[in-house]
């Protein structure tokens, strides 16, 4: 003890001790690359280097590796296929491409592919990883208490497909996350997709509620500014909850400048009793006066069955024909008839504080000492951060703040929104990004390999008008993208990481691909579009649309290395482990697409053993059967009863589906 | 593209320094071992060694693998381990401290335990009569009663006790052990978690969440069934075996081309791994296997003791074949140890169902040797009041409760820390839950400073900043 009280002695007498380590965070953040303003594009006529490719050849050339040759036109469009659709080819396509001699035979192959639908419902996945989406709870529907379930909240999953299809600039995208209910059309409503898409916001991982409500709305504050600071800024704004960030110029003062923003805001009905359920924010998506016309004659209709039960329990009973029980009945079946039907909803969040919480009103918040509602310091102005906003930012006066915050975050001179999805573009592309933290791009973080690049990626999407269909468009034909994975062997001792993408990085399908996969090359994919989750894998639909349920962790998708939905996830983990080989052998999805595939091939692939096999091959691996691969299939279908048999072929169709070359992609 | 030197180039930085015989120097060897110490592992997607082959600790360890008895809804203390005179004393009277500000309802006065305590062992002591089988054990347990947690509530709680963390996502106690040490089986999971019923908290209190997925507990709900797609429903072995050698085949076809690739390579024995876990695992969890006289012990021959009696044998098969941590919850049904009412009805009948298993458990593991390197661990999210909640029950209490440990590297026969004379707040060497994992970490050879995971942009650990190991409980 004596010994900490001489340390605390010698510290206050120091007392510059913590003050020079936050000079030095402020002075690094100073010149730490990724908070500097976007390097401009170069003027036109420059000499300087400027595409992807000259940028990356630089740094090939400086590191002394040689090139992979560009990868043949087969494994180039099984690459960009699933890259963009979550799906193979098909034969069909692999032929269009081969028989193309055009110079821009790769270009129209990649426009085809952002034209389709599929496109959304894949790219969608990669930004729910990011924004914790969960579809619930719990993965029983039978469990569900509807209250605080998030049952509406697959909308918000459509929204995000669709905008994506329609190649909405990605500073709405960005905007409308934030402040979608504030945005107004010409009439002064709001569209119904702008509410929606604020239930990024809500997705977090409270579930039923807490008994200590006021922790529990602090808590969903700080996912919301985590959330917000991982997905659009590349920064763990979270870590300035209890004192300053340690390592990035974020004060603790920041924090409850935004969690003001957000305590302004809500996104509860109520907060429930004590220990007692939540009610989510719910708002119709028909116009106000028809809800009001349902919730009236709802409300009628409960006062008369209310009534209705109080005569019933009377006693002595009353008569069947009472008079009053025959008039309540009648007007009951009446208000029955003419209930509309119930209207849609959308979960969204709401401006104004948490109706019955510590700050109900839209308003500034204290510090929370130590992260702790129950010791409140200062009152801190709604702001964004100082260090980049500046010291001199007009008062929020109308409003949370989310409307400022928003526009803030989606600023053409804000140096990280840019950077930050140009670089989660890349990795969605690559593999890995060119910051291969994507989630932070603060002092602790890698700085890139390529931060030219980086930059001049930035600049165009900007330029572009934010679009990020242009981004896909300019990565995927340039050279560096069409590269074999393959290479000279030395060349691989100079770069095991593949930092300078000498060559492309193969790669295994993520859990969706995988399954959607299968599903495709079986003919049994049910490309429909929308609507709320199911919770089977063995039904056709895109596994975008089976459930992903926070407190299920034994699914699919799981065991493939999906995201978990409890906090914001920057890139997926690859795990190898025998339960993905055991559900591959024996899981009855697996053994029905064999079968599905087998019967498939008996009807359509002719007689001819080995043109069978070579059909299947075309499915399956985009390219022809080998020899030495016809021989296997060959040895396997004797050894299972025969080429005539069935099940003979679903054997070597169910090898097929668990081979390595099914689930990695060169 | 077929020349010898065309090589793929997915290969791991271990990898390449294993396979470049040149400038293997010291500083590459220092960089290998780095690479293969989880405790200064950055995260890496690409990991040098099979996820779950073993690693060495920090230290020598007192125990090499956990059983954690967990009773969903929170064990009273003042009824089960911790004796208070003075609630007898006061009964019906209000509490005369001060509570705490955070309450989740308010309760009434004073409520004495129903139930009788006496000194048991050459320690001494003090258990309730309604533990009679663990009571027999009791000099090889020791009986921490100065627990206190942070969260008044279930989830919050209960993620706490697992995770160490209330309202995030963090990686588990098990993940945090399998990810640290690796498993001593390659045929089984190293983290197996068995709850016959949900668990309202669900997956999150065995969730590997940023450590990778394989570090996840596997659940097993139906003691029948307990590992998923472990049969194949349409065919024999022998056929199975047929297609798996054509598997292999075309997967060594696909390979020529891209020859020292750790995943394709991890990705075909992962193949035949499952098909030794088809023939082994089976085994592991068929009880029938048992004499007998084993049936009696654990009382699985008995209607009231037989699923946490079938729970608790099946922890010892598997603590015999190599997993590293077990959690058994009792759960033939949700939080059943949560008792708002009913307390003097449901409380011994809960007893009643886990005593003669877990005493059966520890005397089991006694007897092969096995306790000296298995440390066995019980307790709730949480305590209960004190005071009453209605006539017959109790609330929610993290300021002061009981959990127990035996086993590996613990001095069993003493009781540490102490609540006051109410139960209510713990007085004396209080163990919060930091410290709880911390020495769990310490016994497992671990030093819960130094087993980190750097994610978004900063290294996590069980403990977050906060832990100190008990040392006053280890032998």
């Amino acid at each position: 003890m004596k010994n900490f009280l001489f340390i605390g002695f010698a510290l206050a007498l120091l007392g510059t001790e913590a003050r020079t380590a936050e000079a030095t965070v402020a002075q690094k953040a100073k010149i730490w690359w990724a908070f500097q303003p976007l390097k401009q594009l170069p003027e036109p006529g420059s000499t300087e280097p400027s595409s992807i490719d000259t940028l990356l050849d630089e740094k090939i050339a400086v590191a002394r590796l040689e090139k992979s040759p560009l990868a043949d036109r087969r494994t180039w469009l099984r690459r960009a296929t699933f890259d963009l659709s979550g799906l193979p080819p098909t034969p069909d396509e692999v032929r269009a491409l081969l028989e193309d001699d055009s110079p821009e035979a790769f270009a129209r192959v990649v426009d085809r592919l952002l034209a389709s639908p599929s496109y959304g419902q894949r790219w969608a996945r990669h930004w729910l990883d990011v924004v914790r989406y969960a579809d619930y709870h719990d993965a029983d529907p039978k469990a569900r208490t509807a209250s605080c379930e998030p049952l509406e909240v697959w909308r918000y999953r459509d929204w995000v497909v669709d905008s994506l299809n329609q190649d909405l600039p990605f500073d709405d995208f960005v905007v409308l996350q934030i402040a979608g209910d504030l945005l107004t059309n010409s009439t002064g409503e709001t569209n119904n997709p702008s509410l929606i898409a604020t239930a990024f916001l809500l997705n977090g991982t409270w579930d039923r509620g807490d008994a200590d409500k006021e922790k529990m709305v602090s808590d969903m504050v700080d996912d919301q500014i985590d959330t917000v600071g991982k997905a659009f800024l590349g920064l763990t704004l979270g870590c300035a909850r209890c004192h300053d960030h340690k390592f990035d110029p974020i004060s603790n003062l920041d924090y409850y400048a935004l969690a003001g923003i957000f305590y302004s805001t809500h996104i509860l009905e109520n907060l429930g009793t004590k220990g007692g359920e939540i009610t989510l924010k719910r708002v119709p998506l028909v116009p106000r006066s028809v809800a009001a016309l349902r919730d009236g004659l709802a409300l009628q209709l409960e006062a008369i069955k209310a009534k209705l039960a109080t005569l019933e329990k009377l006693s002595p009973r009353i008569a069947t024909d009472h008079p009053e029980r025959r008039m309540l009945e009648a007007d009951r079946d009446a208000l029955q008839a003419e209930l509309p039907p119930p209207y849609p909803s959308a979960l969204t969040v709401q401006e104004g504080g948490m109706p019955g919480g510590l700050f109900p009103n839209i308003q500034d918040v204290p510090v929370h000492i130590r992260g702790s509602y129950t010791r409140l310091g200062s009152v801190v102005p709604r702001r964004m951060p100082t260090f980049f906003a500046g010291e001199s930012q007009p008062p929020i006066t109308q409003g949370s703040g989310r409307r400022e915050l928003a526009a803030w975050i989606a600023s053409k001179t804000n140096p990280l929104t840019a950077r930050v999805i140009v670089n989660r573009v890349w990795q969605w592309h690559f593999g890995e990004g060119l910051v291969r933290t994507p989630n932070n791009f603060g002092l602790t973080s890698e700085p890139p390999s390529h931060p030219v690049l980086l930059d001049w990626l930035a600049a165009h999407l900007i330029e572009d008008g934010w679009s990020l269909k242009k981004l896909h468009r300019r990565i995927m034909v340039s050279a560096a993208y069409r590269r074999s994975s393959g290479g000279p062997r030395n060349q691989a001792a100079r770069d095991p990481e593949n930092r300078w993408l000498a060559r492309f990085s193969a790669r295994r399908l993520d859990a969706e691909a995988f399954r959607d996969a299968m599903l495709f090359v079986c003919g049994k994919l049910d490309g429909a579009h929308g609507g709320p989750a199911g919770a089977d894998i063995r039904s056709n639909r895109r596994s975008l649309y089976v459930q992903t349920a926070r407190w299920d962790r034994s699914n699919f998708a799981t065991l493939f290395d999906a995201a978990n939905p409890d906090a914001s996830v920057e890139k997926r983990l690859i795990s190898i482990v025998a339960p993905q080989a055991l559900f591959m052998i024996n899981h009855d999805f697996v053994q029905t697409q064999a079968s599905h595939f087998a019967r498939r091939l008996l009807r359509e692939a002719g007689d001819d053993e080995a043109a069978r096999v070579d059909w299947a091959y075309q499915r399956l691996f985009g390219r022809p059967a080998q020899r030495e691969e016809i021989q296997v299939a060959h040895q396997l279908l004797a050894q299972s009863g025969g080429p005539e048999t069935e099940s003979a072929w679903r054997d070597v169709a169910h090898v097929l589906l668990c081979s390595n070359e099914f689930i990695y992609v060169d | 593209m077929r020349d010898s030197h065309w090589i793929p180039h997915r290969c791991s930085r271990r990898e390449w320094l294993s396979r470049s015989g040149a400038g293997f120097g010291l500083m590459a060897l220092a960089d290998l071992l780095a690479a293969e110490s989880p405790a200064t592992d950055a995260g890496a997607t690409d990991r040098p060694t099979p996820p779950n082959a073993l690693r060495p600790p920090h230290h020598p360890a007192r125990a090499k693998r956990v059983i954690f008895l967990y009773m969903p809804g929170g064990p009273s203390h003042v009824d089960l381990f911790d004796p208070k005179p003075r609630l007898t004393q006061d009964n019906g009277k209000p509490f005369p401290l001060e509570k705490p500000k955070l309450e989740r309802t308010k309760t009434g006065n004073l409520l004495a335990s129903p139930w009788k305590f006496s000194q048991h062992g050459q320690s001494g002591t003090p258990v309730s009569e309604l533990l009679p089988r663990t009571a027999g054990c009791i000099d090889d347990i020791c009986v921490i009663r100065s627990m206190v947690a942070d969260n008044i509530n279930h989830t919050g709680a209960a993620l706490q006790m697992c995770t160490g963390e209330q309202a995030f996502s963090r990686p588990s106690m098990g993940s945090w052990l399998t990810y640290g040490l690796g498993t001593e089986t390659q045929n089984l999971p190293g983290f197996v978690v068995i709850s016959p019923a949900a668990v309202f908290q669900g997956a999150q209190l065995w969730a590997s969440s940023f450590l990778p997925s394989t570090y996840q507990g596997t659940l097993i709900r139906d003691l029948n069934q307990p590992i998923a797609n472990l049969h194949d429903p349409s065919a024999n072995l022998g056929r199975q075996r047929i297609k798996l050698d054509a598997l292999r085949q075309l997967n060594h076809l696909h390979k020529r081309d891209r020859v020292i690739d750790s995943e394709l390579d991890a990705r075909i024995s992962s193949f035949e791994l499952a098909f030794r876990m088809q023939q082994e695992a089976p085994e592991a969890f068929d009880l029938s296997r048992e004499s007998n006289a084993t049936h009696r012990l654990y009382g699985t021959d008995q209607p009231a003791t037989e699923l946490f009696g079938r729970q608790c044998l099946l922890a010892r098969r598997l603590a015999e074949r190599g997993v590293r941590f077990i959690q058994l919850f009792d759960a033939p049904k949700n939080n059943v140890w949560d008792h708002h009412s009913g307390l003097r009805e449901e409380l011994p009948k809960r007893c009643a169902a886990v005593d003669q298993p877990i005493a059966a458990l520890l005397i089991d593991l006694k007897s092969r040797g096995l306790l000296e390197d298995t440390l066995v661990l019980w307790g709730g999210e949480f305590g209960r009041t004190p005071t009453a909640e209605g006539t017959n029950g109790r609330e929610h209490h993290p300021f002061g409760f009981t959990m127990w440990m035996a086993g590996g590297g613990i001095r069993g026969g003493q009781v540490h820390g102490a609540t006051d004379e109410f139960g209510w707040y713990a007085t004396e060497e209080i163990v919060h839950v930091h410290d709880l994992h911390a020495t769990i970490l310490h016994l497992m050879g671990l030093d819960h400073t130094r087993l980190t995971y750097r994610f978004a942009g900063r290294d996590y650990r069980l403990t977050d900043v906060y832990g100190n190991v008990v040392h006053h409980i280890l032998a």
